[in-house]
């Protein structure tokens, strides 16, 4: 009986390991093909494709070298820094409260409060409204109309929520029993205990800043004030469109390289940061994701 | 130390803040006390510079735009008392989406380009603008602007696509340079085959043989197909049209009979199109992957040698950036343009042409403003003064002139050429409201050159346009006034997809299965479809 069950619980576990097997591969090898596309030299692209290997001593940087020597690359960059950065700020400033309140059950008007943003969860005002809001606040060709609209995120403020109600709550009260008011309490007990769940919804709003794309294309009308991603579109667009264009732009790296670079490009940066916070992380979405 | 961080930390934000808030603007702040101290002038005040604000898209998409002191601003201020604002719109669905939210706001810009992802849809978007009162008619421009008109706006086809309810509404730029794709054929793999060119469909069938299976570059592989393709347009595209050109049944709608218009399907001769397809799929010639290759795909493969027939855009074709790798990987190798197949029953036709070509339209909100007559001042100039700055830059500095009037490089700095990389800026509205396709124009643009591995002497316009060009079109112009059907996505679809299942042998081509799909059509209204379309082209005056 014992036996069966132990061979049982193994084949289950081979079974898992072929079945997470098979997963990464579907995860890793189109990432891996991006890779070799983004550093495979004209030539050999020309040759013979893209192949799944690349010789050690075949490959080259051009792609990445013809996006980032772009004159508008440093602009766009910080462009994208500076929304990303501002942007996290601003959300964090404005989640961290709304969550904080959300969280304390006795709140007055907590559950319509709830209900409201509930609301705007699930009914999207849809993007006439919020263009016609942002133009008539004088937001375009201003980086706030990249920034104020998604600054308060309902899905991050639920997470959020969720955690800072499983923190104890005797901290809390110890804490106004030594005569701290609301935002002491949450500014040198909470916040304190929370750097998983800070780091995590950061990353989240960093990501989701640092991708932004269709914004810009909408209220951004000056091109020097454009992001990253519009950039390399933009770039992208026009080696696909060589046949309209008479000069010799791309002459070094085949199109779908400068793609793949592009793509790994705007990759690079989140990727550099998730390992420094994966350990909050994991932690950070399996306590704020989880109601008891 | 702590305070030293307090600082510093400060510092970044307060940077940060203030890159975030600041509206771009392009005047340096200095200006503005400059202009404070500036004594009012004792003759007669100027008349304020009129603020235009206009939406077009970039020639080189890349390159950004014109910078804030580029001298055609200062020009156009001082002489046209224009401020111009001018905004880069994306291309496509993203530059239609950033319209229609400024639509939807009416906050359109003064002159702006109609962007969408076909010309069908620039002109149903134009419509829509017009029936929502946002779009002023231009019929008075065209007096303000003479020249412009003479030279831009003089396809009474065009003119009627923007006019509705007999009024213009629309300013048709000319369309880019015609008929400029044609059928091509490798000739270094005809000669190493001791073959000549298929002039038919079944000598297109034999030469596809030899070339997937005679090593034609002699590399002693198989490695080689007889023709490569995707898919571009209606069913299979006009990358095939050297096989349904030889039926004439080129494109979704027969513009070759006028007295029989209707959707070629209908035509029996689109049936043995469909079997010569069919021949040719299963004679494994055809590059495999052709159903969903990109067409960036496609150019890296006739870089990469694998097929000896194909239908290119000349500019494609011999531009370095595309040229060069397949000179390189093939310095023998030359593609030479080839004239349409004659089909069975005695029919050439070589592609159908559609004139494809840019709108821009001016809106209410800036005839309200009284700019109507700044907007046709600004367009009239740059036709005429500054048509060579908008176009190529200064003279004597980007490019000279010759005694025939065509450009010339001699004694130019090549990075001050205006086709250098670093002179596209401000050249971005060229393809859209300056070029009208002049030879002296074209040659500008397509120059000959050397190719740098083999040696041989590119010349686009001689050998590939001009060829291309002198071939038997179809003129289907019309093809840009017929309405999307009401059930379009439904439509194409199965139009779509019953000819690709045919020729890729999902299923039998028989008399009883194309009644079938024809049925399957008329099911999803084509019959109406094609009444509508006749009766569009009939009020158009296309159709007798």
């Amino acid at each position: 009986m014992l036996k069966t069950k132990t061979r049982g619980a193994f084949s289950f576990q081979v079974g898992i390991a072929i079945f997470l097997t098979v997963a990464l591969l579907i995860v890793v090898i189109p990432f891996w093909r991006v890779i070799v596309t983004a550093f495979i030299p004209l030539d050999v692209y020309t040759r013979e494709g893209v192949p799944f290997f690349l010789s050690p001593t075949e490959w080259t940087g051009e792609a990445f070298k013809q996006l980032m020597t772009h004159s508008q690359f440093p602009r766009a960059l910080w462009n994208s820094v500076v929304i990303t950065v501002l942007g996290v700020a601003i959300s964090m400033t404005l989640t961290i409260p709304l969550a904080y309140g959300l969280s304390t059950r006795d709140m007055p008007g907590r559950k319509l409060i709830m209900g409201i943003i509930l609301f705007t969860y699930l009914f999207s005002p849809g993007l006439i409204p919020v263009y016609l809001l942002i133009t008539g606040m004088k937001l375009t060709n201003n980086y706030l109309s990249i920034i104020l609209p998604p600054a308060v995120s309902v899905y991050n403020t639920l997470i959020m929520t969720s955690f800072f109600e499983e923190l104890p709550v005797e901290l809390k009260e110890a804490a106004r029993l030594d005569g701290a008011n609301e935002f002491q309490v949450l500014r040198h007990v909470i916040l304190p205990l929370s750097k998983p769940i800070l780091l995590t919804i950061g990353l989240f709003y960093a990501v989701y800043f640092w991708n932004q794309f269709f914004t810009p294309l909408l209220y951004l009308n000056k091109n020097e004030l454009l992001p990253l991603p519009v950039l390399l579109r933009n770039i992208l667009i026009s080696s696909s469109l060589n046949e309209y264009v008479e000069y010799n732009a791309f002459s070094t790296s085949a199109v779908e390289s400068l793609k793949a670079a592009g793509v790994l490009i705007t990759m690079i940066p989140m990727l550099l940061v998730y390992p420094w916070i994966q350990r909050y992380f994991t932690k950070g979405t399996l306590v704020g994701g989880v109601k008891e | 130390m702590k305070n030293w961080r307090l600082i510093i930390v400060s510092i970044l934000v307060a940077t940060l803040i203030l890159s975030a808030c600041a509206t771009a603007t392009d005047k340096p702040a200095v200006e503005e006390p400059e202009e404070a101290d500036v004594p009012e002038p004792e003759v007669e005040e100027p008349a304020e510079p009129v603020t235009i604000t206009l939406w077009a898209q970039a020639t080189v998409t890349e390159s950004g735009p014109p910078p804030s002191d580029w001298i055609a601003y200062d020009i156009i201020l001082e002489e046209l008392g224009i401020e111009l604002e001018y905004t880069i719109i994306p291309p496509s669905g993203d530059g239609e989406t950033k319209l229609n939210a400024a639509a939807a706001a009416n906050d359109l810009p003064d002159l702006f380009q109609i962007t969408s992802t076909t010309d069908a849809k620039n002109r149903d978007n134009l419509h829509t603008y017009y029936e929502l009162g946002l779009l002023a008619p231009v019929d008075d421009m065209f007096d303000m602007m003479p020249v412009r008109t003479e030279t831009h706006y003089n396809n009474e086809i065009l003119i009627g696509m923007v006019t509705f309810d007999g009024q213009i509404y629309g300013l048709p730029e000319p369309p880019i340079i015609p008929k400029r794709e044609g059928f091509l054929i490798r000739q270094d793999w005809l000669d190493a085959l001791g073959l000549e060119a298929p002039t038919t469909p079944e000598e297109l069938l034999e030469v596809a043989i030899a070339f997937t299976t005679q090593d034609p570059d002699g590399n002693g592989q198989n490695d080689t197909f007889g023709m490569g393709g995707f898919i571009e347009g209606p069913g299979l595209g006009r990358r095939f049209n050297y096989v349904f050109g030889a039926y004439g049944v080129l494109d979704l709608w027969n513009f070759i009979d006028a007295g029989n218009f209707g959707l070629n399907v209908r035509d029996p001769q689109y049936y043995e199109a469909m079997q010569m397809m069919i021949q040719l799929v299963e004679a494994d010639v055809i590059d495999p992957d052709w159903p969903t290759l990109s067409k960036d795909e496609f150019r890296a493969r006739w870089k990469q040698g694998r097929f000896g027939i194909m239908w290119e855009d000349f500019a494609a074709l011999t531009n370095k950036s595309n040229y060069e790798p397949f000179d390189k990987n093939f310095p023998e190798g030359t593609w030479t343009p080839l004239p349409p197949l004659t089909g069975p029953e005695g029919e050439a036709y070589y592609g159908l042409y559609e004139g494809k070509f840019q709108i821009f339209a001016v809106s209410q909100a800036a005839v309200d403003a009284g700019k109507k007559e700044a907007i046709a001042r600004l367009l009239e100039w740059i036709a005429t003064d500054g048509y060579y700055l908008l176009g190529f830059g200064e003279e004597g500095v980007n490019f000279n002139l010759d005694a025939d009037g065509f450009l010339t490089l001699d004694g130019i700095d090549p990075e001050q050429a205006y086709n250098a990389p670093e002179r596209q800026p401000y050249t971005q509205l060229r393809n859209q409201l300056v070029f009208y396709n002049t030879l002296a124009e074209i040659s500008a643009r397509y120059p000959n050159y050397t190719t740098e591995f083999s040696g041989k002497s590119m010349t686009p316009i001689d050998t590939y346009l001009s060829f291309f060009q002198a071939q038997n079109w179809v003129e289907g112009f019309a093809k840009k006034l017929i309405p999307a059907a009401d059930n379009a996505a439904d439509f194409e679809r199965f139009y779509n997809e019953g000819l690709l299942q045919f020729v890729l042998g999902q299923k039998e081509l028989t008399p009883e299965a194309w009644a079938e799909y024809l049925e399957g059509l008329d099911n999803l209204g084509a019959q109406e479809y094609e009444a509508i379309a006749t009766e569009v082209l009939q009020e158009a005056g296309m159709l007798p």
